[in-house]
């Protein structure tokens, strides 16, 4: 293929990528400004005059920014133990630190809802996060603090989601740490205490890394809103404001302040994650340029097995992430029974499990909810990682023709879908159809579309970092071999980025196993439901039926499964050197 | 160079808004429309999640029909109008079920709906007193009023509240969870039982009240799921996820208590506040959209949706009563021993509700504001 055609190919990938991603966002806004009145700049100098924005700022940056240290904090020692040392089953962690990131929020906010409860495993121990009783009661007192309970679950629930971000980014350059340099720069005046070292050799060597997974980390508390809703229910962020509102936005002649709240909103909240994602693909960029120039000796061998303390630390995060899944596994097998004489109790019992199966309290079983699950993820995967593999190798191309600039723009536009609140979407989405095509409305496989949006710049930012590390070297050598094309692009290039690619494959199914398809299309029938969207469906419902309540944990539990099992398989392929984020 | 990368993002982003902006077609005379959508055969239903509407039930009426449902669920009766409202250029559902006497006027002011030539008999005077027109018909009811927990009166040797103003007292500081008029359904028919409740009342206003309330750290949720499950002591909450259980008091049904009894062996310590004017008379309503493609799958479907069968059986399959005259709820486990019947409801028209709930809306925003 000549260079021309190979650019007019990558040309149109990225024209029909970016359009797909804009063009929701771009309709939603046009539609606001339109019954608004006023112009995207305008509505951001409304925003202070906004119902209820201020005060949702003011949270949202406090808890993303809490989060996002909250994540390095725990999720540091564990990458740290994780990379440093030979164990046993490493593959078994990364594919458990994993999971958490590509759970529904609402399964990981009924997990930490259970932990938190009377009765759960932090309330045992004294500590009452829902109630503020006791010694956060007390804090509350002394401080003037409101609700601390309630934003010190959220952070712990957010570092939950996103501890693999800071596994998957630190823990394969710590692995990769010679640890011929430490004892050389130990010798050094500069290194001979543990701080000397840190600053002269891990910082600048993790630093990227870890700014790289709490930038991330930053970046999705702060588009966090099922998380919100449930476990802090007295505050809002500008998601969940947006959610709370969104519904009667866009709609001329009817509830204009709703369509104010959502674009004022959605324009500072694209603003500000526009800032964090050029910081995230900056930072990832010096990741790999870093990643790449340390060496790739077997730093884990070396070291040998852990020590007792790394395995506390490598349990004990383990443990951090298993408890909410184990909380909702339980969960679904307990029902609440009650007499008039004894009042309410709960029981054990396999009948959520039952009612689960059979699809008596949803608009279908779990069986064929995961069918319809796994059909959209195949669909998705098949669109999703092309186009990802073209937006990432046309990024690189364009970085080895040294043309910086591009590059950088290309990066940051593919993960615009981050920015843009899945309200805007949502609203996008449908009048985009309504205008171009509502039978669209009518065709099963539209949620594929959403999926697609959202799975991309994951797809980019795996395969991204992967391709940068390939050198050029290899591809002439197997050309030396005397291959015919299709060998020598094998051999010489797809063979070093396979594993990445299998492990993007991975993220994109689970990711959209996971995806609330409902909160994305709003016009959709319903005969196509999702694991994920019977899950909300029904935690969503009025639970005076006692078996609402397990049948919808018993979901989840499949949803855990599956997504546990998808990457336990997928950690296979990955090679040790692999450092690709994610 | 990070600036003019962000500048070029911005541009590639707005520069093609203007194309956007073209006006919608309006139906000033509310005339039936064409069909939004293709006719497949299939019968959409838009509704949010009701428990009626079961696999069973709509199997049922393709088996007498031969026409097969699918439904376009979205989260409440609010979420059916925005829908509604939203694609009303290509409507892509054939009957809306659940929009109910506060959303009603807007959907038909906006001509949202067109006449149904369902033909149901028996229907009771209560439920169709707020709207008799054929754009649309009641399929369940119920009364919105304050539910609040016995025992936890009792606990605190509280007397039960003889007047809304009690509850703007000291002791009842924090202990009221009220789900938000603006975005959820139950709030916003309690906010129409405040505004008739103070109507009868010489002193204060409504807004003032609500004022009040909020000084006295009023709980607002975004819906009745918050504020019942979350909040509300005398509920099931207690037995879910994320049960806070700081409100004594909470807007649900009257007969609400009757519901926790049918679930839980005739067991509740729930009940409903019984002061005139106080309570609100829900009325839920199903109609033929307009742009629908399969007017006679609707028709079918609302009397199919009225028919004895399926309609006395609400109170079990959606928690509301039927609307079929002579009927009531069932007395198993308590259910209608525990369900309260308020004597004096408010009897806010249609044309009242029509004409004055945006503004109601503004004035509770602004007076919880002010708080």
């Amino acid at each position: 293929m000549t260079p021309t055609s190979k650019w007019a190919i990558r040309g149109i990938s990225i024209l029909a990528y970016l359009s797909l991603a804009s063009l929701p966002f771009i309709y939603a806004l046009a539609r606001l400004q339109q019954v608004t009145g006023h112009t995207p700049w305008e509505a951001l100098w409304r925003f202070s005059h906004v119902y209820g924005a201020t005060e949702a700022l003011h949270y949202t940056l406090l808890e993303a920014t809490a989060s996002a240290a909250l994540t390095v904090v725990i999720g540091l020692p564990i990458a740290w133990c994780l990379g440093r040392y030979q164990w046993r089953r490493p593959a078994f962690f990364r594919a458990l630190f994993s999971v958490p990131f590509v759970m529904p929020a609402i399964v990981a906010a009924m997990g930490f809802l259970l932990l938190v409860d009377d009765g759960g495993l932090l309330h045992t121990l004294g500590i009452d996060l829902r109630k503020e009783t006791g010694l956060i009661g007390d804090l509350a007192a002394r401080t003037g603090w409101d609700h601390p309970g309630h934003f010190i679950a959220l952070i712990f629930a957010h570092a939950w989601f996103n501890l693999s971000l800071m596994i998957r980014f630190v823990e394969p350059t710590v692995a990769r740490l010679d640890p011929a340099w430490e004892e050389q720069i130990g010798l050094l005046g500069q290194g001979r205490t543990r701080l000397g070292r840190f600053r002269h050799l891990w910082w600048p060597i993790l630093g990227p890394a870890v700014l790289c997974a709490a930038s991330l980390s930053f970046l999705f508390s702060f588009t966090s809103f099922a998380l919100v809703k449930w476990l802090a229910p007295f505050n809002n962020t500008l998601e969940s404001l947006m959610a709370s509102y969104g519904g009667s936005a866009g709609i001329e002649n009817y509830r204009v302040d709703t369509s104010e709240i959502v674009m004022s909103a959605s324009m500072v909240q694209f603003l500000i994650l526009l800032a964090a994602l050029y910081l995230t693909s900056t930072l990832q960029q010096r990741h790999s340029t870093r990643f790449s120039l340390i060496s790739e000796g077997g730093a884990r061998s070396a070291r040998g097995p852990p020590n007792w303390r790394a395995r506390l630390i490598v349990y004990s995060g383990a443990g951090f992430t298993l408890a909410p899944m184990l909380a909702a596994f339980f969960a679904s097998f307990r029902v609440r029974e009650g007499s008039f004489t004894s009042g309410m109790a709960p029981q054990w019992s396999v009948e959520g499990w039952r009612a689960a199966w059979s699809g008596d309290l949803s608009t279908m079983g779990v069986g064929e909810a995961l069918g319809n699950s796994l059909l959209y993820a195949f669909c998705t995967l098949c669109i999703a990682l092309p186009t990802g593999w073209m937006l990432a190798s046309s990024i690189h191309a364009l970085e080895l023709q040294h043309r910086p600039r591009m590059a950088k723009a290309l990066d940051v536009l593919t993960l615009l879908p981050l920015a843009v609140s899945a309200v805007m979407v949502g609203l996008g989405v449908l009048l985009g159809v309504l205008k171009t095509m509502p039978a669209l409305f009518q065709w099963s496989f539209l949620p594929v579309l959403p999926h697609v949006i959202l799975t991309v710049p994951f797809v980019v930012r795996v395969m991204l970092p992967a391709m940068r590390a390939v050198e050029p070297e290899w591809k002439e050598q197997a050309l030396v071999l005397n291959l015919n094309p299709l060998q020598t692009w094998y051999h010489g290039y797809f063979s070093f980025i396979r594993g990445p690619a299998i492990v993007a494959s991975s993220l994109t199914v689970a990711f959209s196993l996971g995806e609330f398809g409902a909160s994305w299309l709003i016009v959709r029938a319903g005969s196509w439901d999702t694991l994920s969207v019977v899950v909300d469906q029904l935690m969503s419902r009025p639970k005076f039926d006692p078996l609402i309540q397990p049948a919808a944990m018993a979901a989840a539990t499949v949803l855990m499964a599956i997504t546990f099992l998808l990457f336990f398989m997928a950690e296979r392929f990955r090679s040790e050197g692999d450092g690709g984020g994610f | 160079m990070k600036l003019n990368a962000l500048l070029l993002m911005c541009v590639l982003l707005f520069a093609p808004l203007t194309g956007c902006l073209e006006q919608t077609e309006s139906n000033d005379d509310c005339s039936v429309l064409p069909a939004g959508h293709a006719d497949d055969g299939v019968l959409r239903i838009l509704t949010y999640d009701i428990t009626a509407l079961s696999e069973t039930v709509t199997d049922e009426f393709t088996n007498q029909t031969g026409i097969p449902v699918e439904m376009i669920k979205v989260d409440d009766a609010g979420g059916i109008l925005d829908q509604m409202m939203l694609t009303k250029s290509a409507q892509q559902a054939d009957l809306m079920i659940g929009l109910d006497n506060t959303y009603l006027p807007t959907a038909i002011e906006n001509c949202l709906l067109q006449p149904h030539a369902a033909t149901p008999v028996n229907i009771a005077s209560s439920a169709s007193a707020f709207y008799a027109g054929d754009q649309a018909i009641p399929f369940d009811q119920g009364d919105v009023c304050l539910n609040y927990d016995e025992d936890a009166l009792s606990e605190a040797n509280m007397t039960v509240p003889t007047h809304l103003h009690n509850l703007t007292e000291e002791e009842w500081k924090g202990k009221i969870a009220f789900p938000s008029p603006v975005t959820s359904s139950p709030g916003r028919a309690f906010l129409v039982a405040t505004m008739e409740y103070f109507s009868y009342e010489t002193e204060g206003d409504a807004m003032a009240w609500w004022t009040d309330m909020l000084a006295n750290d009023a709980i607002i949720t975004t819906g009745w799921t918050e504020a019942y499950e979350t909040h509300y002591t005398g509920g099931y909450g207690e037995y879910t996820e994320g049960y806070i259980g700081d409100a004594w008091m909470t807007v649900s049904y009257c007969h609400s208590p009757g519901v926790e009894a049918f679930y839980a062996e005739n067991y509740t310590h729930s009940t409903s506040l019984m002061l005139d004017h106080s309570s609100f008379h829900q009325v839920e309503y199903t109609g033929i959209i307009n742009g629908a493609a399969q007017v006679n799958g609707a028709n079918l479907f609302i009397d199919y949706l009225l028919s004895t069968d399926v309609n006395t059986n609400m109170p079990e399959n959606n928690l509301m009563y039927s609307v079929l005259e002579g009927t009531d709820l069932p007395e198993t486990n308590g259910y209608r021993h525990h369900a309260d019947v308020p004597s004096v409801v408010t009897t806010m028209t249609y044309e009242e509700i029509d004409a004055n709930m945006d503004a109601w809306l503004d004035a509770w925003k602004a007076a919880t504001q002010q708080a």
